[in-house]
């Protein structure tokens, strides 16, 4: 952390800046776990807590907003203040969509208890501790200001999108060989695809941190391991 | 791969794409300026160029030694004794610290306005007047154009065109440092020198003087001096940020208020300053 401003006041401002996007990513990282905990034991009042606290994570971002006005409008920061600023309000937006995305899989894990259990269930909670774990990295990333770390986290990125494609492929297999798994699967289709794009979400932060801490936007192009939107399903029926 | 050796291998580091054209002509090149106040160094090998048709912002903590660079510029300097200048100021080729240079013609081609506004005691007519005399001769006709024209520059002419004859002393802060700035570019200079031109007056005043400032530039090549780091960031395209009468850093302003390369530009311009 650079030395510290001849205003104290400025110094606690940003802190409490930093401090924000913390508390608001731990609550989404445990949001996401709490929902994976629910599709696992099938627990409705688990899944409905988790919707009943994604508010939170909203509040929390226009707090962080409000923060970040208060200092652009009194501080007028400039060079790595501007940054810290600026990184903090985007890291706040990506770390909502992470809270509505977790809150969704809650959601669809109340329909998912309802039908009988399906065994590609069970590859959802590998991705969503994968998933976990790159918002973890990077929020240490941030806290710490450690743009390698971020770095790690954004090349990371691909693996979880591999996981997402393998299940993808699960799901339609499990979708053709058994039409009544259709309804569950489907659920389990938009649950890792918004586990996918929490990782998505993850790698902005990480590409955030990066151009806080170097000054320099990281515009180098991303490894990407999701090929199941060139996906072509075929139901085996000929001509 | 670490990301660390991963990192060697990206692409180099982000331009922005508002960057102004390389061949953007050098008005004026400062080259090895060292400058004495007797025996006290107070600049120390200086070397920087000034864009024409650009504003060069300097700022720095008090006593940095902006304000005696570029007073360096048009020898006013040498009004002192004492006062002492080594190194090289070219402009358009020739170096103006060279003894010989007619110091007349080098202050009209370098017009300079101080902190507080200096508007001679004398009606509003000829405080512009006076300086296009001493330079030509006109007839009565077209010295009032000339003078309309300077006025009409430096946004004034609206305000004053009804009372011409009544004393510039009688203007508003705001007005008066506008007449002085007519009264710089009147004589056609090449280079205008601001120190702290804005830094006496209200917020509207020194709104008018940066608008000012935004539509000289397309004729001359501008150099302000500030202690007011918003203003040079509004109204610059470069900045040298000076301490202890040294250049710490010379960039785009653009650069300079959002990466900083040195730290110690970083820290100042943040308030991080101790």
């Amino acid at each position: 952390m650079a030395s510290e401003h001849m205003a104290r006041a400025y110094d606690d401002e940003l802190q409490k800046l930093n401090n924000t996007v913390a508390e608001m990513g731990g609550l989404a990282e445990s949001q996401l776990g709490t929902a994976i905990e629910a599709v696992v034991t099938r627990d409705v009042d688990l899944a409905a807590r988790v919707v009943e606290g994604d508010p939170k994570v909203d509040q929390l971002e226009r707090d962080l907003d409000n923060l970040a006005i208060r200092l652009l409008a009194l501080r007028q920061p400039v060079a790595r203040d501007l940054r810290e600023v600026f990184a903090a309000l985007k890291i706040g937006s990506d770390l909502e969509r992470i809270g509505d995305y977790a809150a969704n899989v809650a959601k669809r894990s109340i329909a998912l208890s309802q039908a009988p259990p399906v065994r590609p269930v069970y590859a959802l909670p590998r991705m969503a501790h994968f998933a976990q774990l790159l918002i973890k990295d990077v929020l240490d990333a941030y806290v710490q200001h450690d743009s390698d770390k971020a770095y790690s986290v954004w090349m990371r990125d691909a693996e979880l999108d591999e996981m997402y494609s393998s299940l993808f492929r699960e799901l339609l297999t499990y979708m053709m060989e058994d039409p009544r798994s259709i309804g569950p699967c489907t659920h389990l289709l938009f649950m890792a695809k918004n586990i996918e794009r929490i990782g998505d979400h993850a790698t902005n932060i990480a590409e955030d941190l990066y151009y806080l801490v170097n000054g320099t936007p990281l515009d180098q192009l991303r490894p990407k391991g999701d090929v199941s939107s060139l996906e072509v399903v075929t139901t085996g029926a000929r001509e | 791969m670490s990301p660390a050796s991963l990192r060697q291998s990206m692409p180099p580091p982000y331009r922005p794409a508002t960057r102004p054209d390389p061949s953007l002509q050098q008005k004026v090149l400062i080259r090895d300026i060292d400058f004495y106040y007797g025996n006290f160094k107070a600049l120390k090998n200086i070397t920087m160029p000034l864009h024409d048709k650009r504003v060069t912002a300097f700022i720095g903590p008090s006593g940095c030694g902006k304000s005696t660079l570029i007073r360096v510029l048009n020898r006013i300097y040498e009004l002192y004794p004492g006062h002492r200048a080594t190194g090289e100021v070219i402009i358009d080729g020739e170096n103006t610290l060279a003894p010989g240079v007619d110091l007349n013609l080098l202050r009209a081609k370098i017009g300079m306005v101080f902190q507080k506004p200096t508007p001679f005691p004398m009606s509003i007519y000829d405080n512009i007047a006076f300086g296009i005399r001493l330079y030509h001769r006109l007839p009565r006709a077209e010295l009032d154009d000339w003078v309309e024209s300077a006025l009409r520059r430096a946004a004034l002419w609206d305000e004053v065109k009804d009372k011409l004859r009544q004393s510039g002393l009688g203007l508003s802060g705001g007005q008066q440092q506008r007449l002085c700035i007519a009264r710089a570019v009147a004589v056609q200079p090449q280079i205008l020198l601001l120190d702290e031109p804005a830094s006496a007056l209200d917020p509207l005043s020194t709104q008018r003087i940066e608008e000012l400032i935004a539509e000289l530039k397309a004729d001359y090549c501008i150099a302000i001096v500030t202690h007011n780091m918003q203003q040079a960031a509004r109204s610059s395209d470069y900045t040298a940020f000076m301490y202890l009468g040294e250049l710490v850093e010379f960039d785009e302003t653009e650069l300079i208020f959002t990466h900083p390369k040195q730290k110690h530009t970083e820290d100042y311009i943040t308030g991080r300053f101790g």
